[in-house]
């Protein structure tokens, strides 16, 4: 294979992924069509019509016909420009996406027999790395965008006042707040939500405000980054947690200091 | 004063957080930047000497059968239901999807506004008016500020009444 100098210049770190992957296959795609475009006109005026579908089944077959030899050659240049992909992007998007690209190549190596009809495309591949498979972007931007609990409030069923809270400070937005009390006061005065069912969830742009019912307490959490089931479910254990710490030590209803060191103690500092 | 909850919805990029920023902040923009999950603004609103302070949820639009979660239109008084008359796949099921939006939301009366006006001809939009299925409240453009006023005081009187 031709060896490409990387240039880290950022617009063009995408071009030199394109050219890597590519620039061979494509390159060998456009002789074997060349060849039988040749064919073909060299036996236009006798035979084309025969030639004509002699192409087409050509065509249809090419992926069986050839593609062994260009799945060897792609095969070994992903290989051996592994390093090279890796490069060019590390510095945009650092380390973390190391991982991701060496487990994407070497799921592309491994299943290249299956995209022999349409790796020519340039967008099939880019949907191949970013798309397709979504465990490992799911991955690579979960640790990114690791969630992060940002506003706790506890509301008390009877009176609908909030009697214990927590903030990051992170929501400056006050009409944002406020919708998200307006969901709790909703979500508490809506008769369809019973108790122990699931959190009922609402996103709010980059934050998502996750609610939960209890004997005589609503706790909604906002939480930011991306929501994984795992964090979802140690979010689900720590209410539960926190709603049972408060219903051994009733008193601490009424009070809000306490209340919120509690709520710190449980769902925060544990993070 | 009295705070009252109402909501956008409709396909996506059919101008609902257009819609809002002119009403709230008389600004347009060309940029399309698609909202995730909800967006709320408030703007309080004078309505038969009542001061009604508007929450106005902008929920991310839907695609083709994606429903707005029902967890949106708890404690909602009343919907403003956006389609782009420039794009017919957004008002294509227009009475199927107000059904939709009806049962979900408990709400009787949808507001129904078709926006982007700016973006056909007179006689195109004549033509247009005389296809619609069910009945269209606002015709609107949140670029040349047209009817956007109008939309959101019609939308505050239902949610008043509700
Ligand atoms: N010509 C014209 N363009 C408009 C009008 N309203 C909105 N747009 C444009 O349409 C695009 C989408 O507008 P948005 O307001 O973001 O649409 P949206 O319904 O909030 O979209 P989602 O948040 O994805 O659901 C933007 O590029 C706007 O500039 C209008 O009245 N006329
Ligand atoms: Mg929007």
């Amino acid at each position: 294979m031709e060896q490409t100098t990387v240039n880290n210049d950022k617009n063009n770190r995408f071009e030199v992924l394109k050219e890597l992957l590519l620039t061979d296959d494509r390159e060998e795609f456009h002789r074997l069509r060349e060849k039988f475009l040749e064919s073909n006109k060299k036996f236009n005026s006798k035979v084309s019509p025969v030639v004509d579908k002699k192409i087409d089944e050509l065509k249809s077959s090419f992926p069986e016909d050839f593609g062994d030899v260009i799945t060897e050659t792609i095969k070994v240049q992903i290989r051996e420009s592994q390093d090279e992909v890796v490069e060019a992007l590390y510095p945009i998007l650092g380390r973390l996406v190391k991982k991701f690209i060496i487990a994407e190549i070497t799921k592309l190596t491994d299943n290249i027999n299956d995209t022999i009809n349409n790796k020519f495309s340039f967008n099939q591949l880019i949907k191949r790395l970013f798309k397709d498979n979504t465990n490992d972007a799911k991955e690579v931007l979960q640790e990114v965008f690791e969630a992060e609990i940002e506003e706790v409030f506890v509301i008390g069923k009877q009176t609908g006042l909030l009697i214990g809270s927590y903030s990051r400070g992170n929501i400056a937005d006050k009409d944002m707040v406020s919708g998200m009390l307006t969901a709790i006061k909703s979500f508490a005065e809506d008769a369809f939500s019973k108790e122990g069912q699931d959190l009922e969830d609402i996103k709010f742009e980059t934050f998502q405000l996750s609610m939960a019912n209890y004997n005589s307490i609503y706790i909604a959490v906002a939480t930011s980054g991306v929501i994984t089931p795992a964090f979802k479910e140690e979010l689900s254990e720590g209410l539960n947690t926190l709603a049972e710490n408060i219903f051994w030590k009733r008193e601490i209803l009424e009070n809000e200091i306490k209340l919120n060191e509690l709520i710190e103690k449980i769902l925060i500092e544990k993070e | 004063m009295i705070a009252k909850k109402v909501l956008l919805v409709g396909s996506f990029g059919v101008g609902k957080t257009s819609l809002v920023r002119r009403f709230v902040l008389n600004e347009f923009s060309e940029d399309y930047i698609s909202t995730i999950g909800v967006r709320v603004s408030s703007k309080v609103v004078e309505l038969d000497e009542n001061e009604i302070k508007l929450m106005i949820w902008d929920v991310a639009g839907t695609s083709k059968d994606e429903k707005v979660p029902k967890a949106y239109f708890l404690g909602a008084s009343a919907a403003m239901y956006v389609f782009d008359l420039s794009r017919e796949e957004t008002y294509i099921n227009l009475s199927e999807d107000l059904e939709a939006i009806k049962q979900l939301s408990g709400l009787e009366n949808i507001v129904v506004v078709g926006n982007k006006k700016d973006l056909l001809s007179e006689e195109a939009l004549q033509e247009l008016k005389s296809t619609f299925a069910v009945p269209v409240n606002l015709i609107t453009s949140a670029k040349e500020n047209a009817n956007v006023e109008d939309a959101f005081l019609l939308l505050s009187k239902q949610a008043l009444s509700k």
